[in-house]
């Protein structure tokens, strides 16, 4: 047998450096993967050994659940409004802060320190927050204002925002600074000497070379609020009743507490499949943009 | 000239308010940010009766490091600390160790094999585990490596991989393939070129991985909650979800084991932050 | 000689056996706790250590509410340990399920009273030593009372009176904190044993039959209108993002007159002020005929698969033996001296208490009780009607049985 080729042993050994995690990533999120699948089929409990088969059953009670809705109602609705909410504030944050302000570095920090902590903490401070100290606050600057915000189906989604945005606005912040910080200053030389004023600077000049960082931001924004849980435990406990429930919340209460594993994996699988395709969509869209621009 | 002085002066004058005003604001801004920063490290030094009667803005009376020394001892916060402290460190080391040999494989080949490995890998951005979690707590208990050190490590590393992976493949472009090529006409193995010429190039790339996933790992609660939840291996987060419900009452203890698991996470980042704001906005810039 | 040469070999045989039985076996424990018995590990740590220090305890506390039951299923794929601690009513699921391993007869259960062994039986089999008892009702400030000639209401419409009285002064009449969901799902299920359950013990098993529907039942009606009643006569705008804590603090403080509650309230009224003067009384039910609720509490279970039986059986006997330990117990959950004991003994006296289990054995907590908490704080939000409230239970009617 002819010895293999120098090329063929090359590849060989980059092939093992690949083997450890592909097994790893095989078996820790592949394969679970398909046994959710394989799940949602059934209607299994979690304690007994049998694994009833119900066919689409599961998927059904899906779309008829208000639960269910209710639960995607709320991840939709949390996630919109802070892609919207964070980005401005983080663009609004790092445009103030590029002008050449003194104490930049401690601003800087000041805002970032937050996203250090874990939500699940956040959540609990916070809570506290609207429980004791903003009222504390209120009662000495002499005003009746009601900050219970967790206490109200209505106002609750707000009362999260608050929080998430308090974490997270400095993390974004720095990635829109460096991004401003990378504009060569050429360019806005050149539009002030054509008499461009600062807002249209701002929106022919500034806005576009920001492209590739709203990129990242909305998508960053928009996974890490479609995933929220952690905070939810804590901060809400997914109350009052039922008004501040995401869906992975959801998933955890209808299999761990509730004892449905099936109908959980159920929802588990269309978590996933809306995922997907917010993710493709938004991918698709902005690299888009980004060229165009 | 006099004539546009006074325009000037006007134009310097608006720009000193202008200035003047925007710190102001910003002043104002970062005292209602620390607000909650000074609630935690205020509540954890008051009594339990100065919690529930006095204004929750006040300072307590007397500084009551009790409420520490409770929290390391009957709380056992150290112990937890050194859990999180370890699954951290090896899950961190693991995958920088795995991600980065898988990205410089394949960076360096154009092979369809590796083409296709590239986007599997990259499934794990679009499918993020918290999706799938409930299915991997299956498994996980199946293979019975719920409450054991090594589940929860091979747990975080499973699920980091997808990012690191993308992470350093992206970095892979800071490390020129000619010196490789050098290396491997001298004939260094692939093994051998990869730890002593690749590695000590990605060292900036590496350091922005390590603090990314540290954090994620550090502030990570469903995967542990869901793993680690005994006594002695349960992480920081799970101890304070735990007294945040169980022991509602003596959330003063709590918020001073709350000040214990930040303090150290803070001084690793502010003694990192240059890698780390590097490391943004290598990836702002180039998209 | 020969004989002291065997004599030795079987001293030193024995002796290894005994050194081998001194070895650590490690036991493993998961404890469900509430916020009353968190520390309870130390105190009974030491009483297995008094009395068997060749055993260790390998503790994993999780909070009752929400995660023992998840805890448990875990581990009925993964292997359960040896001993879980949870409430009475775990008793009931956990041996119906088989995951439990009798202990009837056993000599340490000589130590535990005889109604706590009774209601721990099920078919002629023991499953559970329950360690204490936890009392359910409305804890009151006895000074607002005294200090207004307020007499504890036996009727619903006495407890309207005393309710517009309190009104009338200024004073809240009920302490709530409706952001714990758990709080409604509570007081609903004390309301449900006093004016369902005592009626009518059978009354889950024909709702699980089909013959009786919340929606159409003028009892479940009624107690889930008394949390509208409690909510009208409660600090309305802000119960729902009022933690406990800050709840029993207003009672203590006299801002508020009543609290339906259990004892797990006790040690925060005791913490704000050492000498609060308190006293407890049974939701007065629309019969007029209440009864104050206790509930077994810390149950320590044997599970069925334990490769340790003796070690554990050494276990329950070190906790059941041991005095100084029941009383350090009873002090850190209970606070065993305070002053709503008084009223306990009365009602105790006359036979006016009421065993949880009535009720909770026949409702179970995760998936239906919680879940109905939610659909009534809905409800009283005003994003559902009660109505729904009520069909919303009844369409969990196959996940009811405990």
């Amino acid at each position: 047998m002819p010895k293999p080729s120098f090329q063929t042993v090359r590849t060989a050994q980059f092939l093992t450096l690949i083997v450890p995690g592909l097994l790893l990533f095989t078996v820790g999120l592949i394969l679970p993967m398909f046994l959710g699948l394989y799940y949602s089929f059934t209607s299994w409990d979690g304690y007994t050994k049998d694994f009833p088969f119900i066919g689409f059953d599961n998927f059904v009670r899906i779309v008829q659940d208000p639960h269910t809705l209710d639960a995607w109602g709320f991840t939709i609705e949390f996630t919109l409004w802070n892609t919207i909410i964070q980005n401005v504030l983080a663009l609004f944050f790092a445009v103030i802060l590029d002008t050449g302000l003194k104490a930049k570095t401690f601003y800087r920090t000041v805002l970032f320190l937050p996203c250090l902590v874990a939500p699940i903490v956040a959540g609990f401070v916070w809570q506290h927050m609207y429980i004791d100290v903003l009222p504390g606050f209120g009662s000495l600057l002499g005003t009746k204002i009601n900050f219970g915000l967790f206490g109200k189906a209505d106002t609750v989604l707000g009362g999260l925002l608050i929080v998430n945005n308090w974490q997270f606005i400095g993390y974004w912040m720095l990635i829109y600074l460096a991004a401003l910080q990378s504009i060569p200053a050429e360019l806005y030389e050149s539009a002030v000497v054509d008499g461009a004023g600062s807002w249209v600077q701002f929106v022919k000049i500034t806005l576009p070379m920001l492209a590739p960082a709203f990129t990242i931001c909305i998508v960053g924004i928009t996974a890490g609020s479609l995933r929220v849980y952690d905070l939810l435990v804590s901060a809400t406990g997914g109350g009052p009743g039922r008004a501040s429930t995401s869906i992975i919340f959801h998933i955890y209460n209808t299999a761990l507490n509730a004892q449905q594993y099936g109908y959980g994996s159920a929802l588990s699988v269309s978590l996933i499949v809306v995922l997907l395709i917010i993710a493709l969509v938004q991918l698709g869209y902005l690299k888009k943009k980004e060229i165009q621009l | 000239m006099n004539r546009f002085q006074p325009n000037k002066k006007r134009r310097q004058l608006s720009h000193l308010v202008r200035r003047a005003f925007l710190q102001l604001f910003m002043l104002v801004v970062s005292a209602a940010f620390l607000l909650p920063l000074y609630t935690v490290i205020n509540f954890s030094l008051k009594t339990k009766k100065e919690l529930y009667l006095d204004n929750p803005l006040a300072l307590p009376h007397a500084w009551f490091f009790d409420n520490y020394s409770s929290a390391l001892d009957r709380l056992h916060v150290g112990t937890t600390f050194l859990n999180t402290f370890l699954y951290t460190s090896v899950s961190v080391f693991f995958l920088a160790l795995i991600s980065g040999a898988a990205a410089w494989a394949i960076a360096r080949n154009r092979g369809r094999f590796f083409r296709f490995t590239y986007v599997y890998f990259l499934l794990g951005i679009l499918i993020p585990f918290q999706a799938l979690f409930l299915p991997i707590y299956i498994v996980g208990n199946a293979l019975h490596l719920t409450n054991t050190f090594y589940g929860i490590i091979l747990m975080y590393v499973a699920t980091g991989l997808s990012f690191s992976i993308f992470l350093m493949t992206g970095f892979m472009t800071q490390v020129p393939v000619e010196l490789e090529e050098a290396a491997q006409i001298d004939g260094c193995s692939i093994y051998r070129t990869y730890f002593s010429i690749v590695l000590p190039l990605l060292k900036p790339a590496m350091a922005t991985l390590v603090i990314l996933q540290a954090f994620a790992i550090w502030n990570d609660y469903l995967l542990a909650s869901l793993f680690v939840s005994s006594s002695s291996l349960k992480t920081l987060n799970v101890l304070f979800q735990q007294l945040f419900s169980t022991t509602s009452s003596n959330y003063s203890t709590a918020m001073a084991g709350v000040m214990i698991s930040v303090v150290p996470i803070s001084i690793l980042f502010l003694s990192l932050q240059k890698y780390f704001i590097k490391g943004l906005s290598a990836g702002a810039v180039k998209g | 000689m020969k004989i002291t040469r065997i004599a030795g070999a079987a001293l030193a045989v024995a002796m290894l056996f005994n050194g081998l039985g001194a070895w650590a076996q490690t036991v493993r424990i998961l404890d469900g706790q509430s916020t009353t018995d968190a520390g309870i590990e130390k105190i009974i740590d030491a009483a297995v250590a008094a009395k068997y220090p060749g055993i260790k305890l390998d503790w994993e506390i999780v909070g009752w509410g929400t995660e023992l039951n998840a805890k448990v299923q875990q581990y009925v794929q993964s292997g359960l340990p040896d001993i879980i601690v949870g409430k009475g009513q775990d008793l009931a699921t956990y041996s119906s399920k088989k995951l439990l391993s009798p202990i009837t007869g056993k000599p340490y259960l000589n130590n535990v009273l005889p109604d706590a062994v009774k209601s721990a039986t099920f078919d002629g089999k023991t499953y559970g030593v329950e360690y204490n008892a936890l009392y359910q009702g409305v804890y009151y400030n006895k000074k607002i009372f005294k200090d207004n000639g307020i007499a504890v209401p036996k009727t619903q419409a006495e407890l309207a009176a005393v309710i517009k009285k309190l009104n009338s002064l200024g004073i809240t009449p009920f302490a709530t904190h409706f952001l714990d969901t758990w709080s409604i799902g509570n007081i609903t299920m004390q309301f449900a044993i006093n004016d369902i359950f005592n009626k009518d013990p059978s009354w889950a098993e024909k709702f699980r039959a089909g013959k009786i529907s919340y929606a159409t039942s003028p009892e479940a009606k009624a107690i889930y209108s008394y949390n509208k009643l409690i909510y009208d006569n409660t600090w309305k705008d802000e119960t729902f993002s009022l933690a406990q804590t800050q709840a029993d603090a207003r009672l203590v403080q006299g801002k508020a007159a009543m609290k339906v509650s259990g004892s797990w309230s006790i040690q925060n009224f005791l913490d704000v002020d050492p000498s609060f003067d308190f006293g407890v009384f049974p939701f007065p039910n629309q019969a007029g005929n209440a009864k104050l609720i206790f509930e077994p509490n810390i149950t320590f279970m044997k599970s069925a698969t334990t490769k340790y039986s003796d070690a554990v059986d050494k276990v329950f006997d070190a906790i059941t033996s041991n005095k100084e330990a029941a009383k350090a117990i009873y002090d850190l959950t209970t606070s065993y001296t305070n002053p709503s004991q008084k009223d306990i003994d009365a009602l105790a006296a006359k036979g006016q208490l009421v065993d949880a289990n009535s009720g909770n054995l026949q409702l179970v907590w995760g998936g239906f009780q919680d879940e109905n908490a939610k659909d009534i704080a809905a409800w009283l939000q005003g994003s559902e009607t009660l109505d729904q409230a009520l069909k919303a239970a009844d369409s969990r009617r196959g996940v009811s049985k405990p």
